[in-house]
């Protein structure tokens, strides 16, 4: 039974080697055209087939394998059908890009990924790269991750920017002043 | 051996029982071999039973760490015209229609460009797919408008576009996916082209084969092959060129393995990134995902029917079909590909006859891949080596976003060459071997310390010497400033502090004398600090520099920021210290952050293949200059445009300004350097002679001019200083003298001075007498 079994599939396997015409190209040739591959043909298709349709394994396969049907045909996945309209010519305050920013900030150390609420801080501040809060911001993000030398700095650049606003200088130094 | 003799064993004069023990024995031997064989055969099977499932299971491909350039932000007052958003789109892949309508589209109308983005994981977050209509005005973005509801968007991030990847040492690549993420059509397309009873067979199949046989027998050569997709996987994975029978009975053998283990669609996802479907350079494309960046510049979701078939009939020969090199075969066996699909009921016929009537486009070759910007790649593998070695690199599909600033990068490429060809003096070394005047650029960002563009010779492109990281050349003037400052630090001196311009020889202290000279020969006398500066002076500076010590001028270029060679000799004032363009750029970097050191960056974050965030080197600010100092030192470099060594550049600069630079020249005009910097943007260019030749170029005759012009087309933003509340503006004498006796008040000069380190009296026009009493005195001076 054994043996019987072993015949089949080596006698398959000899059939299949033998059979297998212009298989597909190894990948390490180099793309330049060779002698060889300028012959190759493509396989002819019999044009009766049917659409396959899924059925159990062979017998002999141990461990019968579960197909599901192939999908029917579909083409691209639907987008919606959008079309911009003219902008109304009145409209709420866009919010700026760095207060939609500073939100993400927000969410991110809501969530407790300093990390990335620093990560945040820094794209706001490539938009406003003088702006004091932004990089208050920072300090305080560094503050929290206990790495007081970096906080220091923004703390430092902060207040270079800060200009004739007491109430954030007064904020910045009171963290200054808590670095230990 | 056994059994030839037992076969000439004489059969006719045996007996009955001879012939019953000879069969016996052979019948036992026969028995023997047949159990023996069986036994190798099934051991055989087990081992490849076992590796291949071992081997796939581990299936890890190996991929290559791709490289992402800054992405472009999109928002209301972003300095964005609609070229660069179009310049970028393109870059992307994005297609241009006259309707958006799905990921990956753009229109352009009449200052309006539309798009709809794709998405990305960036190292922040995700950034999700978003319909927006851009309003441009000139180099302005005036509105975004967008979304859903046709609401203000504040802000869009463009996926990054990708420069270079570093390659595995296999020179695979490939961009793995789920069978989830393949669009239907084309796992439709490859069944239905590659092996149509994938779906029933167990690994080989016998059907098939049996066909391609007689087929192959009957055109008496191979005309059909009978190999299942499992097969071809297994002939891709054990990448073999060995086409012996016992490697095909091998494969055979391993396909029915897997397929008693792995689910059809395990077979047909690993198939789908696995398949080899082209070749670029050394760079073997593998895997439907990259072959549709490949070929069509686009992801594979977005791709039409035809292009899907178009890629669905690469396996069968990726040389042979392929579409930019053999454009009709190609077309050819896509429309076989699609009539297979219509046959086998995957499409209708009218879809066929759509697809298979549209012509064959395929995306340009990307040109500059790999190698696009090398000297910026440089700064890139030098930053990744500090934490991530090759081998990672190369293997972990690691996705590194760098600073590049392709519009920065493509703007100075493409003026540089020109530039330097303008400045050039032919021969001015009179050597009888020509050499081309050589050039190295930096851009970095004047606040964060990010680096925007390299280029490490003349040509952009060039992948040889890379002189703007490794050329250390002498800095000449570009050292005074540090000078400057570390008297500004001492609390000694202001701008008002007057120096002497005036032959002087130095003792040094191996006995030997230094007598430094001015540029054109010339002595200035008694000159203010800030007018030396301006029109870098070589006696004035050393004059101070030894007033306030070499030492502490070495201390200062510590600060700044400079971490190479320096030996404190007296000739370090004059610049006697080797720098590279990026070194000078990180120096000059602290003078633009206004004493606040960061650190040059290249690198701004690592995640892995799917966006999960590794590292992230973010902006790092270090205060190591007072404010006060660097109000007046800046003041002081903007006039070395207004009135110093770069105001020849007055003309063509004047909408910029105020600008803050510095001009160097070496001694007999090797090298030409200008380190100069706007609101926005820090630029050193350098240029010289690889054998450090003559160049017949200063600083402001050469380097400048190639500075201001690339500057002048980035549209480099004023200057913004905003004066220190321990600054104030005070009147100085127009002459500078100590005497008393000699003072000028008529047209007084108005300086920033720090409070407490006002002028002596000398030289201040300030007093406490009232206004008549000045206006008595200023006509009295008449």
């Amino acid at each position: 039974m054994m043996l019987q079994r072993l015949t089949v599939v080596l006698l398959l396997a000899l059939l299949g080697a033998c059979a297998s015409g212009p298989g597909m190209q190894a990948p390490v040739s180099t793309s330049s055209p060779s002698a060889s591959r300028g012959t190759v043909l493509p396989r002819p298709t019999p044009p009766e087939e049917q659409a396959p349709a899924a059925t159990s394994s062979p017998a002999y396969i141990p461990q019968p394998v579960r197909i599901e049907p192939p999908q029917p045909p579909v083409s691209r996945p639907p987008v919606p059908d959008y079309t911009p309209l003219p902008a109304p010519e009145r409209q709420p305050d866009p919010a700026t890009p760095a207060s939609a920013l500073l939100s993400s900030v927000d969410e991110a150390m809501a969530a407790g990924d300093l990390e990335r609420a620093a990560a945040i801080s820094e794209r706001a501040l490539r938009i406003s790269p003088r702006d004091p809060w932004l990089w208050f911001r920072l300090a305080s993000i560094r503050y929290q991750q206990r790495q007081y030398s970096e906080a220091e700095g923004f703390a430092r650049r902060a207040l270079s920017f800060a200009g004739s606003d007491r109430e954030l200088a007064t904020q910045i130094n009171q963290l200054l002043g808590q670095i230990p | 051996m056994t059994r030839s003799r037992s076969t000439k064993t004489p059969a006719k004069k045996t007996s009955r029982k001879q012939k019953r023990q000879s069969s016996g024995f052979l019948g036992r031997w026969l028995r023997r071999i047949i159990v023996l064989g069986i036994v190798v055969v099934a051991a055989w099977c087990v081992w490849i039973d076992v590796k291949s499932r071992r081997d796939f299971e581990a299936l890890q491909w190996a991929l290559p760490a791709r490289i992402y350039a800054r992405p472009l932000e999109l928002y209301v007052g972003a300095p964005v015209s609609a070229n660069d958003i179009i310049d970028t789109l393109q870059r992307l892949g994005y297609r241009r229609t006259n309707r958006v309508s799905g990921p990956g589209e753009y229109s352009v109308g009449d200052g309006i460009v539309q798009l709809w983005t794709r998405g990305f994981d960036f190292w922040d977050g995700e950034e999700p797919s978003l319909f927006v209509e851009v309003d441009v005005l000139g180099r302005r973005i005036n509105r975004i408008t967008g979304d859903r509801n046709n609401s203000a968007v504040p802000l869009v991030r463009l996926e990054p576009v990708e420069i270079a990847q570093i390659n595995p040492g296999t020179g695979e690549d490939r961009l793995p996916l789920t069978l989830n993420d393949v669009p239907p059509d084309l796992v439709n397309a490859v069944v239905a082209v590659e092996d149509h009873r994938f779906y029933d067979h167990f690994g080989i199949d016998p059907i098939g084969i049996a066909r391609a046989f007689i087929a192959n027998i009957r055109a008496g050569s191979i005309v059909q092959g009978g190999s299942t997709l499992t097969q071809q996987l297994i002939k891709n994975l054990y990448l073999t060129q060995d086409r012996t029978l016992r490697r095909k009975i091998e494969e055979a053998l391993m396909a029915i393995a897997l397929e008693i283990h792995f689910s059809k669609e395990e077979i047909l996802g690993a198939y789908m990134n696995e398949v080899f479907l082209g070749q670029d350079g050394n760079r073997a494309i593998h895997g439907f995902a990259l072959a549709s960046e490949y070929y069509f510049g686009r992801p594979l979701m977005e791709l039409p029917l035809q292009d899907l078939a178009l890629l669905a009939g690469l396996p069968r020969g990726a040389s042979y079909y392929n579409p930019r090199r053999n454009q009709q075969r190609a077309l050819d066996r896509r429309n076989v590909v699609l009539a297979q699909m219509r046959n086998q009921g995957f499409i209708t016929p009218e879809q066929y006859q759509q697809a298979s009537s549209q012509p064959l486009v395929v995306a340009e070759r990307p040109a500059q891949r790999g190698g696009g910007y090398p000297a910026f790649m440089d700064l890139v593998r030098n930053d990744l080596a500090r934490d991530y070695d090759a081998e990672a690199l190369q293997t972990e599909g690691l996705r590194i976003f760098t600073t590049l600033d392709l519009r920065v990068q493509s703007t100075m490429e493409a003026a540089l060459e020109e530039a330097v060809k303008a400045v050039e003096v032919p021969n001015a070394s009179k050597s009888p071997t020509p050499a081309s005047l050589e050039a190295a650029m930096v851009i970095t960002d004047a606040v964060t310390g990010e680096v925007r563009a390299v280029a490490g010779s003349r040509r952009p492109g060039y992948t040889g010497f890379n002189r703007a990281t490794q050329a250390s050349r002498q800095i000449g003037s570009l050292v005074k400033p540090a000078v400057v400052l570390t008297a500004l630090e001492s609390g000694k001196y202001s701008l008002a502090s007057v120096l002497n311009d005036k032959p002087m020889t130095l003792q040094l202290d191996n006995r030997d004398t230094w007598s430094p000279r001015n540029f054109d020969n010339q002595f200035n006398g008694e000159v203010y600090l800030y007018d030396a500066l301006q029109r870098s002076m070589n006696l004035a500076m050393v004059d101070l520099g030894m007033q306030v010590g070499v030492p502490s001028v070495v201390e200062t270029l510590r600060k700044l920021g400079f971490e190479g060679n320096v030996r404190p000799y007296p000739s370090l004032l004059l610049g006697a210290v080797n720098m590279t363009p990026v070194q000078v750029a990180s120096m000059y970097q602290t003078l633009a952050s206004n004493g606040f050191r960061s650190p040059l960056r290249a690198v701004e974050a690592v995640t892995t293949g799917n966006g999960q965030r590794l590292a992230r080197y973010g902006i790092a600010t270090e205060q190591v200059f007072s404010t006060s100092s660097m109000y007046q030192l800046e003041w002081a470099l903007h006039g070395v445009f207004e009135r110093g060594t770069a105001r020849s550049m007055l003309n063509r600069l004047d909408r910029r300004l105020p600008l803050a630079g510095k001009t160097g020249t070496t001694n007999d005009l090797r090298d030409s350097w200008f380190a100069g910097y706007g609101g926005d943007l820090v630029g050193v260019v350098w240029l010289g002679y690889d054998d450090n030749r003559e160049t017949g170029l200063t600083g402001s005759s050469g380097a400048l001019r190639v500075w201001s012009d690339i500057m002048n087309r980035l549209e480099i933003q004023p200057r913004q200083l905003v004066a220190p509340a321990d600054i104030s503006w005070n009147r100085v004498s127009a002459q500078p003298t100590n005497t008393e006796a000699l003072k000028d008040c008529g047209a007084p000069l108005m300086l920033p001075l720090r409070e407490g380190q006002w002028p002596p009296t000398p030289v201040n026009c300030e007093d406490d007498s009232s206004f008549v009493d000045r206006v008595i005195q200023r006509l009295r001076n008449w």
